[in-house]
């Protein structure tokens, strides 16, 4: 039932201002996103990303670039495709419920079927598989008007599973939610998704829903696809300093290449002093380069002897409650750490000595 | 916290000897004096005069002659005028002229609406904005332009079909020119509802109907009329409900062909000779009662079934691309413009100055000889038309002050401090919603036409009806200006030892300046282009404007009714024009002092 979705050198550009320039709303996209999998764009507002999924449901037409779903292309504009949304047989979640006010929970999850002509026994069976699925069966005969924020956007997933659609699209449907519900509703999702077996393409900004949600990950930036890859591989092994930073890891020392040791490349920070990371590409003998680290990874006081060790001092000390953020001047500039634990060990002024993983320290050309 | 933050607000006063001071003292009796203030004047203004008509239309004694009477009283009086097949007629009249003026309000109203926010034609918001150029229209003006445009047999447009040679007359002076009448100037109502219902839905409730499958056709069904039904509904009632309230345009259409409607009925019933005053009381109750159950029905669809959206925030409209096509939808547009804002005006332009109206042929029409500044010379050569210009102004100027402070005091009053009796007050304000402005005119006839040396005959009795007719809106937008200041300014002012009076005068009054200077203009221009009350309540030495353009018309001089409707717009785009300076510069007022 769900198919694979390929997107094809995906472009949309239109024009700005006066006189007008060309801007690129996404710029040259390519992605496949296999049968069951569920594929989650990430990056801040203006991206592109929720333009890219507009594209596959038929509401934007991109300028060049082919989408095919299930091997039938629906977009491409080349060969003057274009499918409209009715008969592309997609799902899709909007930011906003868009749950329609005068219906019913019923009549809302009802709607597809009955634009399809189903019989009336299959609608009805179908629908009450689809409101268990969601849990909302108890409210089906109620005015989608009287249900609180999460349950409206349960009855748009409803809606939107109801006749097993070759794929999912999904706009940023938690970020309308408060926090707790957030939570909750994003284990739910996965879940229900996994259990339906849909192709799921996800739009967010909220890197935490994106690992929790997606198999794959694609990070994307002024329109680029920059990189995708499972949440492993994007936290641990990010393509860029763009996708480093998105993903949390906003430590970022200056220096500039010196050779290579045991695999890693040496980098000279400002300070002098020398650590070893991870080759970036394109990094040559003497280019200036950063490195890009995440708080969470600096370890104070290491146990075990190794590379990249440096004595710092504490600049600041943020107590979170369960964790406490430092400011750490060191290797010529300040970098964040955290460490986890409701006892703050380091006093403003401390010197203290930091470990920093080089397998989880990324050089880039900077 | 609170006690002592009122003491001190009350020794300010005491020591200032301020005495009013509405709801934060600790003097309950001098919130309890200030609630009764309002509610005598309001009672002066609504409750009295409406009361009195109620008590005309239950009895048969001459209110002139004999005084009011309480001692025939009774249902029966009311009952008998509600028998009369002439109330019958003239309340189906009424009904079907209103009912089908609406209908085609509607049509035009919601085709506007979409083609505004729903489609790529272009220049949309220069017709958007030419859309809402009949509201500012007089509907007596709009009535006189199109008797000259439609009259069987002298009406422009008939003549021009004569010279063509086409033998197809329009006859305006019938039901159906009403309802044409009716229908493209209140068009503008429709569209003010519909086009912000579909402004503010959320495009991906559509969208979503899309993706699930739905064709085009469906969607409109399925989803977006459903959505804006509430307000089609509620424009339909709001357009109705002012129709049947409207002298002007079945006067100048209607009467010619003997087609009475009821608020023609009842102002010919008060000019009969002798008056006949208990019955144009009974129907003009009767009218009343129809408006009444309008607008209550009117507020329940717009409490009951608005779909406000989910996400609060400002969403762009979809529209849809016409293609070629918004040639077209332009087209129409312009057709709509031409025929409810050029025609119009281009026959008052040439009635106005043309020496004669009838047209031999074409070429004469541009024939500069035939044209001149006799009918205005011959317009103000009649001493009543001064006099009612300056009675006018005088009568808008004392509207405007009347109402604007007392509707400020009821805003104020209501919305911002806790005074005993407010929800009364807010009550009581909202009962002209109901009466249309001929009714009121009844009512302040019944309310002091027996009273010896009273109100009746002088300017004030049309002035005090006026603000009696417009209050509610005056206070509603009021409200709205005042509800937009935040409550910690003027805490802030209390905090600061200030009193409440002087903080009304010092922090919320500046503030809520652009507010109550646009509703003070507003009541302004609604005062002088009144008819319907004014009817009632003129005397030869209080003709106002609205009244003498009308005896013009009824007089048969075309050429000074034209001469004095281009007058009468003048002055009314004049002062749109000052108003829209006004509020600007009391806007940046504020920002300077905020």
């Amino acid at each position: 039932m769900s198919s694979e979705l390929r997107v094809e050198h995906l472009r949309k550009v239109f024009s700005v201002g006066n006189p007008p320039v060309e801007k690129a709303a996404i710029d040259t996209v390519s992605f496949t996103v296999a049968a069951g999998e569920i594929v989650v764009l990430l990056g801040p507002s203006g991206c592109g990303k929720t333009t890219t999924l507009r594209c596959v449901a038929g509401l934007e037409h991109p300028t060049s670039g082919r989408i095919v779903i299930g091997g039938t292309a629906y977009t491409d504009p080349a060969a003057g495709v274009l499918v409209p949304p009715r008969s592309r047989n997609l799902g899709m979640v909007f930011q906003s419920y868009a749950v329609w006010p005068h219906m019913t929970v019923r009549q809302n999850v009802a709607y597809p079927l009955r634009a399809r002509k189903t019989p009336r026994a299959e609608q009805a069976r179908a629908v009450q598989e689809a409101l268990d699925l969601v849990e909302l069966a108890a409210y089906a005969d109620r005015p989608v008007t009287q249900l609180s924020g999460g349950q409206m956007q349960r009855v748009a997933l409803a809606r939107a599973m109801v006749y097993h659609p070759q794929i999912l699209l999904l706009d940023e449907p938690l970020s309308n939610l408060d926090a707790q519900l957030r939570l909750r509703l994003r284990d739910d999702l996965r879940r229900i998704i996994k259990r339906a077996g849909l192709t799921a393409l996800y739009v967010t900004h909220d890197q935490t829903e994106a690992v929790v949600l997606g198999d794959r990950i694609g990070v994307m930036r002024d329109g680029k696809l920059l990189q995708l890859d499972t949440p492993r591989e994007i936290y641990n092994r990010p393509a860029d300093l763009f996708v480093a930073g998105f993903t949390g890891a906003t430590n970022v020392i200056d220096g500039s290449v010196r050779g290579s040791r045991d695999g890693f490349a040496v980098i000279e920070a400002r300070s002098g002093e020398i650590l070893l990371a991870r080759h970036g590409s394109g990094l040559h003998d003497g280019a200036a380069a950063k490195v890009a680290l995440r708080p969470d990874n600096i370890a104070f006081e290491p146990a075990t002897p190794g590379p990249n060790r440096f004595t710092a001092r504490v600049a600041s000390q943020h107590y979170q409650g369960t964790q406490t953020v430092y400011e750490l001047d060191v290797l010529g500039t300040t970098l964040e750490a955290m460490e986890v634990g409701s006892a703050a060990r380091w006093e403003v002024g401390a010197q203290v000595t930091i470990g920093l993983p080089p397998e989880l320290c990324w050089s880039y050309g900077g | 916290m609170v006690d002592g933050h009122a003491a001190s607000l009350h020794d300010v006063q005491a020591t200032s000897g301020r005495a009013i001071a509405p709801g934060r003292t600790q003097h309950p009796w001098l919130r309890w004096l200030w609630s009764g203030l309002l509610i005598a004047a309001l009672a002066f203004l609504v409750i009295y005069p409406t009361a009195m008509l109620l008590l005309g239309a239950l009895t048969t004694t001459n209110p002139v002659v004999e005084g009011v009477a309480l001692s025939d009283v009774s249902i029966g009086n009311f009952l008998t005028v509600a028998r009369n097949p002439n109330v019958l007629l003239a309340l189906a009249n009424s009904m079907i002229a209103c009912g089908g003026g609406t209908l085609l309000a509607v049509a035009i109203g919601l085709a506007f609406a979409w083609v505004v926010v729903r489609t790529n034609t272009p220049c949309k918001a220069l017709i958007a904005s030419a859309g809402m150029l009949p509201l500012f229209v007089p509907p007596l003006v709009a009535g006189v332009a199109w008797a000259i445009l439609g009259s069987p047999r002298t009406g422009l447009i008939n003549l021009m079909l004569a010279k063509i040679g086409i033998p197809w007359r329009f006859d305006l002076y019938s039901m159906s020119g009403m309802i044409f009448v009716f229908g493209i100037y209140y068009a503008p109502y429709v569209y003010m509802f519909t086009a912000a219902a579909l402004r503010n839905m959320d495009p991906s409730l559509e969208e979503a109907a899309e993706i699930s499958g739905a064709s085009p056709a469906r969607t409109i069904a399925t989803v977006t009329f459903p959505l804006i039904l509430p307000a089609i509904i509620s424009g339909m009632l709001l357009s109705f409900v002012v129709m049947l309230g409207i002298y002007g345009i079945p006067a100048t259409l209607g009467t010619p062909a003997n087609i009475p409607v009821l608020t023609t009925y009842i102002f010919a019933l008060t000019a009969w000779s002798p008056p006949l005053y208990n019955t144009a009381a009974a129907v003009a109750v009767i009218l009343m009662i129809v408006t009444g159950m309008l607008v209550f029905a009117q507020q329940k669809v717009l409490s009951g079934r608005s779909y406000t959206t989910v996400a609060g925030k400002a969403f762009r409209p979809r529209a849809l691309n016409l293609g070629p096509w918004r040639f077209l939808t332009l087209g129409l547009a312009i057709v709509y413009l031409l025929v409810v804002v050029v025609l119009p005006s281009l026959a008052l332009l040439i009635a106005a100055f043309r020496k004669f109206l009838f047209i031999r042929d074409i070429p004469s029409l541009f024939d500069m000889k035939q044209y001149g500044w006799q009918h205005f010379i011959k317009m103000f050569d009649n001493p009543l038309t001064i006099t009612s210009i300056i009675n006018s102004m005088e009568v808008g100027l004392i509207t405007a002050v009347v109402g604007g402070v007392l509707a400020f005091a009821i805003g104020y009053t209501t919305t911002r401090t806790r005074a005993p009796l407010r929800r009364t007050i807010d009550m009581i304000t909202t009962i002209p919603v109901a009466i249309p402005g001929l009714v009121i005119g009844v009512a302040y006839l019944w309310a002091w036409i027996g009273l010896p040396g009273g109100l009746y005959g002088t300017l004030w009795i049309l002035a005090l009806a006026f603000v009696a007719r417009f209050i509610p809106d005056t206070v509603k937008a009021l409200s709205t200006s005042l509800m937009q200041i935040h409550k910690e300014l003027e805490e802030a002012a209390w905090i600061c030892g200030r009193g409440l009076l002087g903080t009304v005068f010092s922090v919320v009054l500046p503030l809520a300046r652009p507010g109550v200077v646009a509703a003070m203009t507003l009541l302004f221009i609604l005062a002088i282009r009144e008819l319907g009350s004014s009817l009632f309540l003129y005397s030869s030495g209080t003709m106002v404007m609205a009244v003498q353009l009308l005896g013009y018309y009824e007089g048969g001089n075309i050429g000074i009714t034209a001469a004095f409707s281009l007058v009468q717009m003048v002055l009314l785009g004049l002062l749109i024009g000052a108003t829209n300076l006004l509020s600007r510069g009391a806007a940046r007022g504020v920002v300077r002092s905020g």
